[in-house]
């Protein structure tokens, strides 16, 4: 990703090295999508098939090892199989890290363009609230809202949307705004478009790349959020079933030298690792300031 | 540079006061009536009014909220509704944990961080440099409690160096305390550099392929003297940014590992209190964590415009 | 016996691995002598000359040699080199603007490299900037020197990018492109500025452009570089007014002058056809043959060599007569 750097900035401006062919496939993108659809594809299989139910306890298979029958990576200390839990705890990640990703996105997009598109007094007032937001640590208003509303899934995608979308907006409004500067836009107005025409034409089909690339970082980061508010008890609670409560009990049941406090732990890391990849690869697809220029 | 100073400061003030209403707002619009949240549900119509009126949550609101104002300015932080304590009182003590975690994770993540996004920047393409991104990819993948755990379980439970969790006070013992810290920091400063390490890295390739670096070194400076020298000084600026942006993360950190190390910090506090519906204490104590944070960016904002030039003209 | 020679360039080839840059270079730079290296943006002139300051980027590799002040700097390791440019050897960059530090006064960046080649103390070397910004004509000297570059105009940086180049007596400077990057209206001051400053010191110049009126108002010889190697060479009004090689010739051709601009707006200026070809597919024999209208089957398979000063054209323009004909 970062050769491409080099490319542009490399001080050999009199030599026509062609920068090297960029595949559409490349490593990044490659493993981020396996593990990112595998991720998905456990989460809608969850919805038809579950090896047992995840929250009813059973006194009698409590702390089964890994590879007893029927609970392939054991029990947990009330007996519960610990691969049913971690299929719904994917459930939950992707409710909440891609609902507080959605929300944000769609927030920061209309906030952004306004920005980007309705002058400097709608610009420095989104802008600065934007940088009033973003100076309030994100954990600082998950507390907030568990103190007022109560722990929840719902409370964490609130907690998420308010942490995310000045995030969003500032993205969005710097991007918009190059795209702004470009001749066609000048080309459009002069034709006596209008903003909205404009913006919805030509500004959002231009900034999809970003919107994508920016969307998927977030989903990741919306994951390791809710794991971590799950973890101190302000996020998810039972009946729901999240990967970081899972640590969390585990933690609390039988310490941390359980083979329990792995498995969540394990997922937490693909799962997001997966969408960072496959950010950070289809940035190099999608981001038009990457790509070479068809001459 | 005195424009610019005033224009942050500016910023800063409006910011506390934009900050200090969102919570105080949110907490009484979302909390409902106070007194009954604490109180529970079986409470009596009288029990609660008179606590009500103790607290005085029966004022107007635009009252109490400069009542609590005032209070801050002059370090009265409230008191707890159960203990009756003061906030301020139970907040010193746990600052004696929670900032020696913080700054020492922070400083160890830059400490981190630094020198091996440097080393990833200079190695790009090489095979050393490659597997140090991968490193820092997947390390910004892990979860700040996971590596806690991880951590306590390798240097705990297996080797059993370190304490895998608790507080000995320094009052107590002055090593006890820092060993019970060693752990705490270790996982915050590796999780802070795994984040770290990427922006250090990018910033360092920019600096690296400018045409200033160039000119340093075709006026006699060695390719290394040139990146120390010329390079790392202009890098310093979005370096700066990055501490800036992390502090957000390092709060975050430092509640989680907290939690995961069983430490008495404030953090440790506020999520007693969420669960207790202690919403003064709440609120007080957020607000000090948001004072903090945004005190910490007027600083960064001042020292960027102190060392780029071109910062202080254009404001 | 002649003066060493401030340059003497033999087989130069610059490559990364895959592709070649510059393809066999060979001229020499007389002491004090200005020489003009002219070709279109590809044809390996700033690589040439980055080579010669031991600057390639990374991954990039110079052979050959270059004879210097006594000693290859081919083979000079980086702390050696580091020794001898700014002091031996100097080089102005083409934008003044990304090449000075941002957060330095230029003030510093002057006296540092004054004090790293010599032992002149901060006073000494304060004094030296002074005069160095005195004699490259920019008024309120003591301010200029205490400004950072954002707050100079783009003269004013080229000039200070100049007095670092020549702070410490260099043998040699090269100047590429030295103003590309600056408005018309001050080209020509700095131009002029850098002309006086390379004869006063009897410092050679190694002038890297693509404009050819400023090789011939500084130069005294010129080497027209194409595809990484010189394709003709010689003392600059010879070359200028009889080109041997149809490229020079074409570069001549599309420069505009006041007769050849037709007000009627049918211009006669001309333009090769074709474009540089790219380094990874240069084509076999005379690497310009497909975009010359001369070429013969030699052309296409024999690659013609430069021998001393001439062209390195199997079919050489022929006389001067011919190229001033209508």
């Amino acid at each position: 990703m970062s050769n491409i750097g080099l490319q542009h900035s490399a001080p050999s401006a009199s030599t026509p090295a062609k920068a090297p062919r960029r595949g559409t496939w490349n490593m990044s993108l490659v493993i981020g999508i396996g593990l990112t659809v595998g991720f998905l594809v456990i989460a809608i299989v969850s919805f038809f098939y579950l090896p047992s139910n995840p929250n009813i306890p059973n006194i009698r298979f409590r702390l089964l090892p890994a590879g007893s029958p029927g609970h392939l990576l054991g029990t947990d200390v009330l007996g519960r199989d610990i691969v049913s839990q971690l299929m719904v705890g994917a459930r939950t990640s992707i409710l909440v890290g891609a609902g507080g990703a959605t929300i944000s996105l769609l927030l920061g997009t209309i906030t952004g363009l306004i920005a980007a598109a309705y002058g400097k007094i709608a610009d420095e007032a989104i802008s600065r609230s934007a940088d009033i937001m973003l100076s309030i640590p994100g954990m600082v208003t998950a507390l907030v809202l568990a103190a007022t509303m109560g722990p929840g899934a719902l409370t964490t995608i609130f907690a998420l949307t308010a942490f995310f979308t000045p995030s969003f907006t500032r993205v969005i409004r710097s991007a918009a705004m190059s795209v702004l500067q470009e001749d066609f836009i000048t080309a459009a107005k002069l034709y006596g478009r209008g903003r909205v025409f404009i913006l919805a034409r030509h500004v959002l089909p231009n900034i999809a790349g970003v919107m994508i690339v920016q969307f998927t970082l977030y989903f990741a980061a919306g994951i390791l959020t809710e794991a971590g508010l799950s973890y101190l008890g302000v996020g998810v609670t039972r009946p729901s079933i999240s990967w970081g409560l899972m640590l969390n009990e585990a933690q609390q049941s039988v310490g941390i030298s359980s083979p329990l406090a792995i498995w969540p732990g394990l997922a937490i890391v693909f799962v997001v690792l997966g969408l960072n990849l496959l950010g950070d690869g289809l940035r190099d697809v999608l981001d038009p300031k990457l790509k070479p220029r068809a001459a | 540079m005195a424009i610019y100073a005033f224009r942050k400061l500016a910023f800063f003030i409006g910011a506390l006061i934009v900050a200090s209403l969102a919570i105080f707002l949110l907490i009484r619009a979302a909390g409902g009536n106070v007194a009954a949240v604490v109180l529970g549900k079986d409470a009596s119509a009288e029990a609660i009014n008179a606590l009500a009126h103790q607290y005085g949550l029966d004022r107007p609101i635009a009252i109490q909220y400069l009542d609590w104002i005032t209070g801050m300015l002059s370090g009265d932080l409230g008191r707890s509704f159960r203990t009756n304590e003061s906030v301020a009182d139970l907040v010193t003590t746990r600052l004696s944990v929670s900032i020696p975690l913080a700054l020492s994770g922070l400083l160890l993540g830059l400490v981190i961080a630094v020198p091996l996004g440097t080393y990833a920047a200079r190695n790009v393409g090489r095979p050393s440099g490659t597997v140090l991104a991968l490193i820092s990819q997947v390390g910004v993948a892990v979860p700040a409690f996971w590596a806690g755990i991880l951590l306590s379980l390798l240097f705990g439970v297996h080797l059993g160096w370190l304490p895998t969790g608790g507080w000995t006070p320094w009052s107590t013992s002055f090593t006890g305390a820092v060993r019970s810290l060693v752990l705490p920091v270790l996982s915050l400063g590796i999780i802070m550099a795994a984040v770290m390490i990427r922006y250090v890295r990018s910033a360092v390739l920019d600096v690296m392929n400018q045409d200033y670096v160039r000119t340093a070194r075709a006026v006699g400076m060695t390719r290394t003297q040139a990146l120390l020298r010329v390079g790392l000084r202009n890098a310093l600026l979005p370096i700066i940014t990055v501490i800036g942006l992390q502090i957000a993360e390092l709060i975050g950190g430092t509640v989680i590992i907290e939690t995961v190390f069983s430490l008495p910090g404030l953090s440790r506090m506020i999520l007693a209190n969420v669960a207790a519906r202690e919403v003064i204490v709440v609120q007080s104590t957020v607000m000090l964590i948001i004072v903090f944070v945004i005190t910490v960016n007027l600083i960064v904002d001042l020292l960027y415009g102190f060392l780029d030039p071109r910062v202080r003209a254009s404001a | 016996m002649m003066a060493r020679p401030a340059l003497d360039v033999r087989d130069l080839v610059v490559g990364n691995g895959t592709l070649t840059a510059v393809r066999g270079v060979s001229f020499t730079v007389p002491a004090g002598g200005r020489m003009g290296l002219v070709g279109e943006s590809g044809s390996g002139k700033s690589m040439t000359a980055l080579a010669l300051m031991g600057l390639l980027p990374m991954g990039w590799n110079a052979a050959g040699s270059v004879l210097h002040d006594g000693v290859d700097l081919v083979q000079q390791s980086d702390r050696a080199m580091s020794a001898r440019r700014g002091r031996t050897l100097s080089m102005v960059f083409q934008d003044p603007l990304s090449a000075l530090d941002p957060v330095r006064r230029v003030g510093h960046q002057i006296t540092s490299v004054i004090r790293r080649h010599t032992d002149a103390d901060r006073r000494e070397a304060e004094r030296r900037a002074l005069e160095l910004i005195n004699q490259m004509k920019l008024p309120r000297g003591e301010q200029i020197l205490r400004a950072y570059p954002h707050e100079l105009s783009g003269g004013q940086r080229q000039r200070i990018m100049i007095a670092m180049a020549l702070a410490c007596y260099p043998q040699l400077i090269i100047a590429d492109e030295p103003t590309t990057a600056l408005d018309v209206t001050v080209q020509k001051q700095v131009l002029r500025l850098l002309n006086g400053a390379v004869k006063e010191r009897g410092c050679a110049l190694l002038m890297i452009t693509h404009d050819l009126p400023v090789i011939a108002a500084m130069c005294d010889t010129v080497a027209v570089m194409y595809a990484g190697r010189i394709v003709e060479m010689g003392p600059v009004a010879e070359v200028f007014r009889s080109p041997r090689h149809h490229y020079t010739r074409g570069l001549l051709d599309s420069q505009p002058t006041m007769d050849n601009i037709a007000l009627d707006g049918s211009s006669r200026l001309a333009s090769i056809p074709g474009m540089v070809p790219p380094l990874h597919d240069l084509p076999a024999g005379c690497a310009f043959h497909p975009r010359c209208n001369a070429a013969t089957d030699t052309c296409r398979m024999r690659m013609p060599e430069l021998v001393g000063d001439n062209a390195a054209c199997w079919n050489p323009v022929a006389a001067l007569a011919e190229l001033s004909a209508p």
